[in-house]
């Protein structure tokens, strides 16, 4: 009797070991069908503070713009080199920086007023550049200032390229801040989101000018199609510009 | 050195008018479109002085002001010489808030005027032009510049008002 009550004692289950050992493997049963998830996550959090952070960031950042630039310092001098090849307009590297000292960008005037003028060697007919890209070209010159004409300004109208679609086009002022992009073929492809830069077929403008974007298209039953362009340069804001003699 | 500013206060106040037109201050505008600054100094200057003098005084305004702009096409001479007419023919109102009242209602009419006319001599010139896109940017500048003008005007034209004839007394 003794013997029987020794033995009902010694049971596996009767084990706290036992209850622990089985503990862990259910543990483990969980970490393979969770596929190491717990791991992972505790590796998260004890890897942090050695994550690579803003100081590594900023190396890579500014080894990026390193390389940017170099390769398109190596892109321009390719561009010159094959335009004097092809006898190109090319764009003239002296610029005059200038600040707007007035500026009329609603209503019916869409022009802006610089504080440099014929004394500081700006033209008549020279462009004018800002954060983005084309701003307008110079109408007038005083002594000390100069007047420009916006791009949507109604009096401007100027030969623009649509890179994707190869096509020459016309840009209009139209009085609002969305010039109107005319293109004289109705099959033509323009999609929203085309970048517009000033035509290499253009007796005023350089080549190659950033414009802007194509915002809107109006699909009318007419022989042209018109885009709205979302101009780049913004000159309801632009405080400095750059102010370029044209050779063409 | 101050008699002369006092007498001539009507005509130091017409050199500002360009050079707040080149200003163009943003703050006071609406939809980038800013009041027709001329109407302001104009409208009393015609009560005080007459239809003949605003159609004179319009004309110089008229040309100083296209002389600022670059578009060589169209002018707002034509605008400035009928409503400088116009604003003579007014007769004054004794009552202070009427009078106000009328000073926002005759500028938003000039403007309007102004504004048609200019918009006018664009539609003229863009007649045979099959590309023509300039209708709602148009009436969008029309719209705003005449609430604009109208509802800065009962401010500044009865303030330019006094002044004006402060300055005409002293020189009777």
């Amino acid at each position: 009797m003794l013997d029987i009550r020794r033995i009902s004692t010694s049971r596996w289950w009767h084990k706290k070991k036992s209850w622990v050992l089985f503990g862990i493997f259910l543990f483990l049963v969980f970490v393979r069908i969770s596929k190491g998830s717990f791991y992972k996550d505790l590796y998260y959090f004890i890897s942090k503070p050695f994550w690579p952070g803003q100081f590594q960031k900023e190396v890579i950042l500014k080894s990026l713009d390193q390389e940017y630039l170099m390769k398109f310092n190596l892109l321009k001098k390719d561009n010159i080199r094959l335009r004097e090849i092809l006898s190109l307009q090319e764009l003239s590297n002296d610029s005059i920086s200038a600040a707007v000292i007035s500026r009329k960008t609603g209503s019916w005037w869409r022009q802006i007023i610089l504080n440099k003028g014929s004394k500081d060697g700006v033209e008549i007919g020279s462009i004018v550049i800002g954060p983005g890209g084309l701003l307008g070209r110079v109408s007038s010159t005083s002594l000390l200032t100069s007047s420009v004409t916006l791009i949507t300004s109604p009096e401007s109208k100027l030969g623009v390229w649509v890179d994707r679609i190869q096509t020459n086009g016309l840009l209009v002022g139209l009085g609002d801040n969305y010039p109107s992009l005319i293109l004289y073929s109705k099959d033509v492809d323009i999609k929203i989101g085309d970048f517009v830069s000033s035509s290499p077929a253009s007796t005023l403008l350089p080549p190659n000018i950033p414009i802007g974007v194509v915002q809107t298209i109006d699909e009318q039953l007419k022989p042209t199609k018109t885009a709205k362009i979302s101009l780049l340069a913004k000159p309801h804001v632009i405080d400095w510009v750059q102010i370029l003699k044209v050779n063409i | 050195m101050n008699k002369f500013f006092e007498r001539k206060l009507s005509l130091i106040s017409f050199i500002f008018i360009p050079i707040i037109f080149l200003w163009h201050p943003n703050w006071l505008g609406l939809l980038g479109v800013q009041p027709y600054w001329p109407l302001f100094w104009l409208l009393p200057w015609a009560m005080i002085n007459g239809p003949f003098n605003g159609l004179i005084f319009g004309l110089f305004l008229g040309i100083i002001l296209d002389s600022l702009t670059l578009d060589n096409n169209f002018t707002q001479i034509p605008g400035l010489i009928l409503c400088g007419i116009l604003f003579g023919k007014i007769k004054f109102n004794s009552n202070v808030l009427v009078r106000h009242f009328r000073y926002g209602l005759i500028c938003s009419f000039g403007s309007f005027l102004c504004g048609n006319l200019y918009f006018l001599q664009i539609l003229i010139k863009n007649f045979s032009d099959s590309t023509f896109l300039l209708f709602i940017p148009s009436f969008k500048n029309i719209l705003a510049e005449v609430f604009l003008t109208g509802f800065y005007a009962p401010f500044i034209c009865s303030q330019l008002f006094r002044m004006f004839k402060f300055s005409k007394r002293k020189l009777q």
